[in-house]
């Protein structure tokens, strides 16, 4: 398979009061046709600015500092902005987070799913709503003439998500990006959504990038994984090497924060105590250490770099850590404790 | 999976019982108000009167009758007359026409001024911002009346001198009715001391939109700024925009009236009803009909605004769309 997208030591900053926070700190992935990547991580780790950064959609506060976006060869970062619209919505398509406000209350359905059909297409109006009907009908609505008449204050949740992913696939993109699209839905329909996608992209072939701190849900969709920290990657693998054979001690910790059907009743869930840094300064050891049970004294004066784990299962397997966790007994308890 | 497993069947109630246009939802929630519906009739009645007055009235506004000054009111003069025997009811609806022109003209520019530079504090952020912001609480800092009134004494003298000399070098009648001068300060009085509600509003109302979900999706979709702006910004920005004005041109007749109350309104001979407010009551033990008949017309527009005002908050705010 060909690589796709090829993101090279992208760099993203916010400028704040006093200075700046390093959001995203030289992220490395690639993505071939068809695959599906996830991303896991916490709450401000990094996950949804580095996407926003591939299609350049920051707040003004933020700024790409360094990297590449290379989508078949061509730089995304050195585009201008004509040449970036044509890129958004018509090669990279993007879902987010919360369907229920991300559709103009003040349009009906119809006309908001015509637009980027018109615009990237070049279709006339009425070829656009056929269009989008057939589109409603490939999401799982029915009936969809009629429904495009309609305003998203009509359709519910798990709905206008159907209508956003519809949106995004109108133009038939090369790259979905998903952004924790099932966060805000509840669990039925986050299943629904989740097999809507795979469907989806086993009919169009289209590549997925899935970001999400369910990692459930990334067992069931992805084929490779990457897990993000304090806004660098620090570990990657193939999905099945990861969930069997994790190497970094924030992965174990994830892992350890998920219910198992298999588990004895009665254990309990770990969690991992603290949060993640606001990284203020770049970090001249690993931003995870003080989180991490594993933590030695080289963890507080260098940060590691990605680099391939030993006795890998898996080419591809590579994590960001000093320790070799596998042959580091925890005390009972210890594992992910607290601080 | 087949297509017909993951049909959602989570579709059912509110969105059932709403099936229209969002606009006519909007109308429809604004004629099932009471409130509203009672204050559009007098506003709608304020206007058919301020175009057609001069149509309606028994007595042309300046007629004088000094048989009959200071009459009670009676079958021939309703609202009786004033102290140079004026038929109030002839004058109270030629008010309507100063009320509604003060109304409709400062609004307009305060509406102008406003949303150019709230789009533009919006838009642009930064120093822009800063910089209009500031002006804003400027303004709102000084109280309304005496701006009106320093306005007043320090630009009419002036403006009135260059009228003249306007005449004089064109021989042009229009420069010589000074009450273009009343107009214009009582205008533009009125706009400066409102344009700032309006440019916050505005601002606000940007900011808040460009943040909001839809309009990054429609970035992400690659729409172009100029249809976000016109498809996604201003739509969504006009309910509490058409409120304001709804709830402004009530307010910019009340403030009309203070002015005129302080002498630095409209003048005389165009009636207006804070000046007759002002003038009934210097005699409103004697006479209370004269400074009854404005007031009770001042006060039923005002209540009819802040109703209509109201009905429309109520039928134009998103959060009671449902879903």
């Amino acid at each position: 398979m060909s690589v796709l997208l090829d993101v090279q030591d992208l760099q993203t900053r916010f400028q704040v009061r006093k200075g700046y926070v390093y959001a995203v700190n030289g992220v490395s992935f690639q993505l071939d046709q068809g695959d599906t990547l996830a991303v896991v991580g916490e709450s401000g780790c990094g996950k949804s600015v580095t996407m926003l950064s591939l299609v350049r959609l920051l707040p003004p506060a933020a700024s790409i500092e360094n990297g590449q976006v290379l989508l078949r060869g061509e730089d995304l970062l050195q585009l201008n902005l004509r040449q970036l619209r044509d890129v958004r919505g018509g090669e990279i398509g993007m879902i987010f987070q919360d369907p229920m406000t991300s559709l103009n209350p003040f349009i009906n359905i119809g006309t908001q799913m015509a637009e980027p059909l018109i615009y990237h297409r070049g279709m006339s109006k009425s070829e656009a709503l056929a269009r989008s009907a057939e589109l409603l009908g490939m999401v799982g609505i029915p009936d969809g003439e009629a429904r495009l008449r309609e305003y998203p204050h009509q359709f519910s949740g798990g709905m206008r998500q159907r209508v956003m992913i519809a949106m995004s696939m109108s133009c038939e993109p090369a790259v979905l990006i998903a952004d924790e699209p099932t966060t805000a839905l509840d669990v039925t329909i986050q299943a629904q959504i989740v097999e809507l996608v795979k469907e989806l992209r086993d009919r169009s072939g289209v590549a997925v990038i899935w970001i999400t701190h369910d990692l459930s849900v990334v067992a069931g969709i992805a084929d490779r994984v990457i897990v993000m920290y304090a806004g660098y990657i620090v570990e990657e693998a193939p999905v099945d090497a990861l969930f069997e054979d994790p190497r970094h001690p924030y992965t174990v910790g994830l892992m350890g924060a998920l219910p198992s059907l298999a588990g004895e009743t009665g254990t309990r869930l770990t969690t991992i105590g603290g949060s993640p840094p606001d990284l203020v300064d770049l970090p001249d050891f690993c931003p995870f250490h003080p989180r991490c049970p594993y933590a030695i004294d080289r963890c507080r004066k260098e940060n590691p770099m990605l680099e391939p784990v030993i006795d890998a299962s898996d080419g591809g397997h590579r994590a960001a850590c000093w320790v070799d966790i596998r042959e580091v007994e925890l005390e009972a308890g210890a594992a992910a404790g607290s601080v | 999976m087949t297509t017909q497993e993951i049909t959602p069947t989570d579709d059912f109630g509110i969105a059932e019982a709403s099936r229209t246009n969002l606009w006519k939802d909007a109308f429809a929630r604004l004629a099932a108000n009471k409130l509203a519906v009672i204050g559009i009739i007098p506003i709608v009645l304020l206007f058919f009167i301020a175009i057609f007055g001069p149509y309606l009235t028994p007595y042309d506004f300046l007629a004088q009758d000094f048989t009959a000054r200071l009459a009670a009111p009676s079958s021939e003069h309703w609202l009786g007359t004033d102290e140079l025997g004026r038929d109030v009811f002839s004058r109270i609806l030629y008010g309507a026409r100063t009320a509604v022109a003060v109304g409709l003209v400062s609004t307009a520019i305060s509406l102008i001024v406003g949303l150019i530079m709230g789009s533009l504090a919006g838009y642009l952020g930064g120093r822009v911002d800063m910089l209009v912001v500031w002006l804003t609480d400027m303004t709102r800092s000084m109280p309304a009346l005496l701006l009106a009134i320093v306005i007043n004494l320090t630009l009419k003298v002036p403006l009135e001198a260059w009228m003249e000399q306007m005449y004089l070098a064109t021989k042009n009648g229009f420069f010589r009715q000074t009450m273009w001068v009343d107009l214009v300060l009582v205008f533009g009085a009125l706009a400066l001391i409102q344009w700032p509600g309006y440019a916050r509003l505005i601002r606000g109302q940007i900011l808040s939109i460009r943040s909001r979900n839809y309009v990054l999706a429609a970035r992400a979709l690659g729409m172009p700024t100029g249809r976000i702006l016109t498809r996604y910004v201003i739509p969504n920005a006009m309910g509490p925009l058409i409120v304001a004005v709804s709830a402004g041109l009530g307010g910019a007749m009340v403030l009309e009236s203070a002015f005129s109350f302080l002498g630095v309104g409209v003048q005389l001979p165009i009636p207006s009803w804070g000046k007759m407010i002002s003038d009934g009551l210097r005699m409103w033990q004697t006479h209370p009909y004269l400074l009854a008949g404005p007031a009770v017309m001042m006060a039923i527009i005002t209540v009819s605004f802040a109703w209509l005002g109201d009905g429309l908050n109520d039928a134009l705010n998103p959060r009671q769309w449902g879903g």
